[in-house]
């Protein structure tokens, strides 16, 4: 049995965002990502380049963990993993309980939590008052595996276990809320992002999702 | 709902090559939410709530299998915001099949929003729809709706009324 005590909110995370993607993107090779908005998509599009391809960049509170099982259910071959953040899984809490009843075997869940809404400034999120437990939520929805983490050793252990579990893992990764200086701006819009990620399953599938017209 | 309809809706679904449907479960489609999880073809997903089942369904487009959205039309207004980021934002689509609650003829009060907003919210997503009034049409509109929006690559919908699901 793996332990679920209650997490014990530290005053302030101290884990960096960026440092924790660093450590995951070194586990992943042939799993599909998709990410939530604000700068986690900066900081994931150039801490994990060898992912770009293989990462849908969306801008949609509330969105991400639901098309990650969509995925999850089309490809039950492939890991995918969503990177979700504390406001947009406050956004839609329902979709734990749907990921628990649905039981995917290769969905792996992290939830970005810096407890502020930092794309547009910095506005606290209702994890920030201590009270609310995101993984504490999921269990009770069902999903076993969920856990929050608050450092770089005990991100990367459970990044392991996630990856390699066959039922879902949720994983809430309380960080420092300090976006990394001097990193890559990314150019392209939901638009192109998603004609890359597309083609990209494509050709690692060996599959036909955007195909040609009838005729020329 | 009638049970020539039921059977018509999955005979659609079969020919548009949809083997996956996120439904959130409504008074007028009854019938349907269990002849769809009894099918050995469709993977079902019960959602809670309209604007999570879209994003799902949108999920299962990238994969490169098909979804559709089945719900009261009340619904849409629950998926608004998933629909307008991801059919606006990056073209993922969404094929809708919806009861039409409030429709003429619409006998409970409660009922009459989810006709007066429905072809509004439609209309404000440019999302193009028919709403069908006869069981002989379903299969053949979810069938249009799925290839449009496979070719679109944008959100489509049918609306079932009338007598299909008094």
């Amino acid at each position: 049995m793996t332990e679920t005590t209650p997490f014990v909110k530290p005053e302030h995370g101290t884990m960096s965002r960026y440092a924790a993607m660093e450590a995951l993107g070194r586990r992943l090779d042939d799993a599909l990502v998709i990410l939530s908005l604000g700068g986690a998509v900066d900081e994931w599009y150039s801490a994990a380049p060898h992912m770009r391809a293989a990462s849908l960049f969306q801008q949609q509170l509330g969105c991400v963990t639901g098309e990650a099982l969509g995925l999850a259910v089309g490809l039950p071959h492939r890991r995918i993993v969503s990177l979700d953040t504390d406001g947009g899984l406050l956004f839609n809490l329902g979709i734990m309980a749907t990921v628990a009843n649905e039981q995917p075997a290769n969905l792996f869940i992290v939830v970005w939590d810096n407890e502020q809404y930092q794309s547009i400034g910095g506005p606290k999120t209702h994890t920030a008052s201590g009270r609310v437990d995101l993984a504490a939520i999921a269990r009770g929805c069902g999903i076993a595996n969920a856990f929050t983490v608050d450092t770089l050793d005990e991100f990367d252990a459970h990044c392991a276990a996630g990856l390699a579990a066959t039922e879902p893992y949720l994983l809430v990764a309380k960080t420092d809320g300090i976006l990394e200086p001097g990193i890559k701006r990314k150019h392209s819009d939901g638009r192109e992002d998603k004609y890359i990620f597309v083609r990209h399953v494509e050709e690692t599938e060996g599959i036909v999702i955007m195909g040609p017209s009838e005729h020329n | 709902m009638q049970a020539e309809a039921v059977d018509a809706v999955i005979r659609g679904l079969k020919r548009a090559g949809i083997s996956v449907v996120c439904y959130l479960p409504d008074s007028l489609f009854k019938e349907l939410y269990p002849a769809l999880d009894a099918d050995p073809d469709i993977r079902t997903i019960q959602v809670t709530n309209e604007g999570e089942g879209a994003a799902i369904a949108g999920g299962v487009f990238l994969s490169g299998k098909r979804a559709v959205l089945i719900m009261e039309n009340s619904g849409l207004r629950a998926a608004v915001e998933h629909l307008a980021r991801m059919g606006l934002g990056a073209g993922i689509p969404v094929v809708m099949l919806m009861s039409y609650r409030g429709d003429l003829g619409e006998n409970n009060w409660w009922a009459i929003p989810h006709g007066i907003t429905m072809e509004p919210i439609l209309d404000a997503l440019r999302t193009p729809y028919q709403v069908i009034r006869h069981a002989d049409e379903i299969e053949q509109a979810i069938v249009d709706a799925s290839t449009w929006s496979h070719t679109a690559y944008y959100h489509s919908a049918v609306a079932l009324s009338g007598e299909i699901v008094r």
